[in-house]
């Protein structure tokens, strides 16, 4: 006894912790995941000001240089545009012909890229693969092309190292004003930079034909651009087809073909891409939208929309927004909580007038409404625009949307097309004051508003405290059921001979079994739409998917065998090891995916995690007969309702939007065929780590104990 | 040797080198602790260097290179010559792609100075500039193939100004972006410099944040320095030209460019009309100057002592007798104006701008000490009327403090 004493006492302190934890695990897990949500709900709050970290960038130092000349020039391009967008057909080629010769009259580079579209398909391996390199995809019909137009300005005394991108997408078969606005805008400080001596990067205007889609243009440019070929060969390669008659006739005019060429123009490295639209919003003022998220919650460099916000707001008048739910802006619980939040500010400022604690009651629900659109299109994984296709290239890229006024008319337009192109001009300015990469500002952050955010090692705890509880309950499900707790030693070495006790100790390999299974089926299941995506109807297609998913589940079960059809010494505590291992392999695949798209791991967590936690045999709950275990039982059942993914989701909708009505179990579908269309990894997540979570807590629910 | 030899004027005595061993002997028993400091007095001034240092590289930092090169404009407008100034800039702002002048360089936003004219030469340029070249400078422990425009050829009666810009901290003065100038660094390079004498006096104008903490290990005497802030505060940029897109110059730089905008080479402005021209409140820092090892009141020298070449210079009937003495003594420069004293009774020792009569006037009220203590000394020289004799006492004296000592070491 003097002996187990002394070992209990050489302990190390950091185990004495442990084993304290999980002695107490019940308390850990309450504690933590309340003290989780808490700091989701606190980061609003926590948001910091954003500042510009790289020095070099200096926005708004310089005075613009773009005067009414240059938008008296757009706003003939403009108007040009718009009438021959009023041709009824053919009017294509004369508009991309037109875009070109207004270019190069610019004495720009000038070249025409023909690109071929390629349809979303189902690649199950491209997860997380670098983008296509040159190789053009069988699927992709040669009648189906569209051509961009690219314009490079050489910098006149650069190195031609490093670019600028301004992207500009422009429908030229149904043309709208709206897009011809956002040409006149690029075209504006196109002309601008053809004349200033400053230039350091070379500028690059991209005129992306958006008929099949603003992103696919984008993205294919940007393949070409970054895929040099480097012989004849490799062109035809890449080129199967060979119909470029039609950017023949868009050489029609001799005079230009020096300047206009076919072959791919290409300059540095991009610093920055900016992709430029117009929008009619019907907002009380002129204002600007800032999308950033790129695929897979990768977000441009923090300085990136630092500037443009600073830009925007101190130099042009424009209000800038950032996306959110709007939904959200009318939710009363936000408002309790805001109100909550504001009168502890006030209290701790009363206590210590130094802490800044605490924000305004409509700046929390502001705040909370853009940080959960924020942290939902981040978890997403599909871009909120063009600048997606940017960031596959690690180029930092954003999406300005610029809404004018709402009595907009020809008097003040161009107003609103010196307001935007000045906006541009300083942006480019600052970013060609680049002397790196963007690199010293944030790459992880959450947006709170355009000018706050919530950085990395701020919204890092609250994940951290909702996983937390994940190991502690798993190590203390497995110390239970095989008696570890030092308290019960004394009774296992009097009752249990060495035999059982060695295969007790394996027990955990039948659970482990049982897991593997689950997670394999789980990757049949992402799988299975690779199969199913031919059907164009998304509800039958969703229902396929269901069945399939069902009788692969049942087929995997029959040829490796029942979870439940070992007879184990202790029946009562098989329940507990799975759980433990369910528990473990959840904690595992999350803390991988908190590395590859932190905002999935957090809503992940914050939406599986008490289902994980709390499981317990519905069995064993009604047999039991008290009302703790009753609650238990009825919380159960609602969290596995509520915790299956298509659940979640419909759930979720309804709450966003407001209403249940109008919803249709294809949206489902389409949903899931969006994630994988931009391979976000989060649909692996749902099929890999989510889902198998699921079907597990479901198997511990129905226990047959 | 040389040190000792010379006169020091606490005992009013007077050793010619020529003079025998022993007397040199005696003399170092009496005044080993003071004679040391006293050399750097009784040599004479001779000539002026600059060494303008800007550390910083990138577009951004503009501003230094303008700092650098108005400086060195205006050091050159007071009459130092290229020759004489170490010019190190780490960037080409003028040559740089961002620069919508191409080739000038500004340091005002009324674009009337083009700084980057004909006239300027760059000795130390981009990557040439660092703390290594930057110390080898001071020090003159240069390779053999190091050209002399590139070495600091001062010796021991140069004024020397040494101007740095560019961004520091506590204790540390950023070169390019790589590596840092610590203060024992400096204070280790100038503690080298008067061990070599390199300098008489050395002014050390610092243009950073936390200047005044890269003064803190200096020890050497005749070192002056000044600096832009006090430890904790920034030194900040004084305006933005929104046409080049920069801040094309900093407060302190620019305050002291003001200062000497309104004087020429014959002005007689001093140090601490200079030291006190620093509003706080303009600079949004506090100028800070040292000079607690710097002997001469700074109410009495000229700025152009060092900002400029201007120096006492010494009037002689005749050059040719002077060279020949040359020839007599050992060490020329400091017995130069002792032994003229001696020899002729009307030497009178003179500013420059002794054609400029309203200035002439200015300087006999305002003669240096040690213009005064010479004069003292001329006097009472002429009472003794004859130096052998001077000798011959001495030896006199020596005899009996020779067998005290042998008889007290026996």
């Amino acid at each position: 006894m003097a002996e187990t004493e002394i070992s209990k006492m050489r302990q190390r302190p950091i185990v004495r912790l442990g084993v304290l934890l999980i002695s107490h695990s019940v308390l850990v897990s309450v504690v933590c995941f309340t003290a989780g949500v808490l700091a989701l709900l606190l980061l609003p709050v926590l948001a910091k000001n954003t500042y510009i970290s790289e020095n070099a960038l200096m926005p708004g130092s310089a005075s613009s240089m773009l005067s009414n000349q240059e938008i008296s020039e757009a706003n003939k391009l403009i108007k040009e545009l718009t009438s021959l967008s009023s041709k009824p057909s053919g009017a294509a080629i004369e508009i991309q012909g037109l875009i070109a010769h207004y270019m190069s009259s610019l004495d720009a580079e000038v070249n025409y890229h023909k690109f071929h579209p390629q349809l979303n398909q189902f690649h199950p391996l491209h997860f997380f693969s670098s983008p296509d390199s040159g190789v053009m995809q069988e699927n992709s019909s040669c009648s189906l092309y569209g051509i961009n137009i690219v314009g490079i300005i050489r910098a006149p005394r650069g190195d031609g190292k490093e670019a600028i991108v301004l992207v500009t997408p422009y429908n030229s078969v149904k043309s709208s004003v709206n897009e011809a606005l956002s040409l006149g805008i690029a075209y504006s400080v196109f002309s601008l930079l053809t004349r200033v001596t400053w230039l350091a990067k070379d500028i690059i205007w991209l005129v992306a034909d958006s008929q099949y889609g603003e992103d696919v243009p984008v993205a294919a440019w940007l393949r070409g651009y970054h895929t040099p070929a480097f012989s004849n060969l490799g062109t035809l390669n890449t080129e199967t087809c060979h119909d470029s008659n039609n950017i023949d006739v868009l050489k029609g005019s001799p005079n230009l073909e020096t300047k206009i060429s076919n072959g791919f123009r290409r300059s540095g490295t991009m610093a920055a891409g900016l992709v430029l639209k117009v929008a009619y919003r019907n907002e009380i003022e002129d204002s600007l939208c800032i999308h950033a998220e790129a695929s897979n919650g990768q977000m441009p460099n923090l300085d990136l929309i630092n500037i443009v916000n600073y830009l925007a707001v101190h130099r042009q008048g424009l209000r800038v927004k950032v996306d959110k739910f709007w939904s959200l802006l009318n939710s009363k619980f936000l408002k309790i909580l805001g109100d909550l939040f504001e009168l502890v500010g006030k209290l701790v400022k009363s206590l210590n007038p130094d802490c800044k604690f605490g924000i305004p009651a409509v700046d929390y629900i502001e705040g909370a409404a853009t940080l959960a659109s924020s942290l939902y299109y981040q978890a997403l994984g599909a871009p909120t625009g063009p600048h997606g296709a940017f960031r596959d290239y690690q180029v930092d890229a954003i999406t300005l949307e610029i809404s004018p006024h709402i009595s907009f008319n020809k008097d003040r337009r161009n107003d609103f097309l010196l307001q935007g192109a000045r906006l541009v001009e300083g942006v480019v300015r600052s970013v060609n004051n680049l002397l790196e990469k963007f690199h010293q500002s944030f790459f992880l952050y959450l947006l709170t508003s355009p000018s706050k955010f919530v950085s990395v090692g701020v919204y890092m705890i609250a994940f951290a405290l909702l996983v937390a509880p994940l190991p502690v309950v798993a190590a203390s499900l497995y110390a239970e059921t095989h008696d570890l707790f030092p308290t019960s030693e004394k009774d296992r070495s009097a009752t249990s001979d060495d035999l059982s006790s060695v295969l007790g100790s394996w027990k955990w390999l039948n659970s482990a079994k049982t897991t593997f299974v689950v997670h394999i089926w789980g990757a049949i299941v992402s799988l299975l739409p690779y199969f199913i995506s031919h059907n164009s109807n998304p509800t039958a297609n969703f229902r396929m998917w269901i069945l399939l998913s069902v009788a692969s589940h049942e087929i995997l079960r029959w040829i490796l065998g029942s979870p439940f059809s070992h007879i184990c010494g202790r029946p009562q505590g098989e329940w507990a090891v799975l759980k433990s291992v369910t528990i473990f392999s959840f904690f595992i695949g999350l803390c991988l995916m908190s590395v590859i798209n932190f905002a999935t791991a957090e809503i992940g967590a914050l939406l599986m995690v008490p289902m994980a936690l709390m499981a317990h045999p519905l069995k064993l709950d009604i047999r039991s007969r008290s009302f703790k275990s009753f609650l238990r039982a009825i919380c159960n059942v609602i969290l596995g309702v509520i915790s299956f993914p298509p659940a979640t989701f419909f759930v979720l909708k309804g709450i966003f939007e407001g209403s249940f009505s109008g919803t249709n179990v294809g949206d489902f579908w389409n949903w899931v065929e969006s994630l994988w269309a931009w391979n976000s990894a989060t649909y692996l997540y749902i099929g890999m780590v989510h889902l198998p979570c699921w079907v597990l807590c479901v198997y511990i629910l129905l226990h047959p104990c | 040797m040389g040190k000792f030899s010379s006169t020091i004027i606490g005992f009013k005595k007077y050793c010619s080198v020529g003079s025998k061993s022993l007397a040199m002997v005696l003399f170092w028993l009496f005044c080993s602790s003071i004679s040391y400091t006293a050399s750097a007095e009784t040599t004479m001034h001779t000539n002026n260097w600059a060494v303008l240092v800007c550390t910083s590289r990138f577009w951004f930092n503009y501003r230094h290179m303008a700092n650098t090169l108005s400086l060195y404009r205006t050091v050159k407008r007071l009459g130092i010559p290229d020759e004489r100034i170490i010019l190190m800039l780490a960037d080409d702002m003028a040559c740089n792609s961002r620069n919508k002048y191409p080739a000038q360089v500004f340091n005002n936003e009324n674009h009337r100075l083009n700084l980057y004219g004909d006239n300027v030469e760059v000795d130390y340029r981009g990557y040439e500039v660092t703390v290594e070249n930057f110390l080898r400078v001071l020090t003159g422990r240069h390779e053999t193939a190091v050209p002399r425009s590139k070495r600091l050829l001062s010796d021991e009666g140069s004024h020397i100004l040494l101007y740095m810009t560019g961004h520091g901290g506590d204790e540390f003065l950023k070169f390019q972006d790589s590596e840092e100038l610590q203060s024992h660094d400096l204070a280790d390079a100038v503690k080298q410099m008067k061990e070599k004498r390199r300098f008489k006096e050395l002014l050390i104008m610092v243009d950073t944040c936390q200047a005044a903490t890269l003064f803190s290990q200096l020890h050497s005497p005749g070192v002056l320095a000044i600096g832009s802030s006090m430890k904790g505060e920034n030194s900040y940029s004084h305006h933005l030209d929104s046409d080049v897109g920069v801040s094309v110059v900093d407060r302190f730089t620019f305050y002291t460019l003001a200062f000497f905008e309104k004087l020429n080479m014959y002005d007689n402005a001093s140090l601490s009309s200079l030291f006190t021209s620093y509003n706080p409140n303009l600079l949004m820092s506090t100028a800070y100057y040292r000079t607690d090892l710097y002997r001469r009141k700074l109410e009495e020298v000229p700025v152009t002592n060092f900002f400029g070449s201007v120096m006492e210079t010494i009037h002689t009937d005749s050059a040719y007798r002077t060279t020949l003495s040359r020839k007599n003594s050992k060490k020329v420069k400091i017995k130069l104006p002792l032994q003229q004293s001696m020899e002729h009774d009307e030497r009178r020792l003179l500013s420059s701008n002794v054609q400029d009569q309203t200035s002439d006037t200015k300087t006999e009220d305002k003669q240096c000490p040690f213009t005064q203590m010479l004069n003292t000394c001329h006097n009472k020289m002429e009472k003794i009327g004859n130096v052998d004799s001077l000798v011959n006492y001495g030896l006199v004296i020596m005899f009996p403090l020779l067998v005290i000592s042998t008889w007290l070491s026996r």
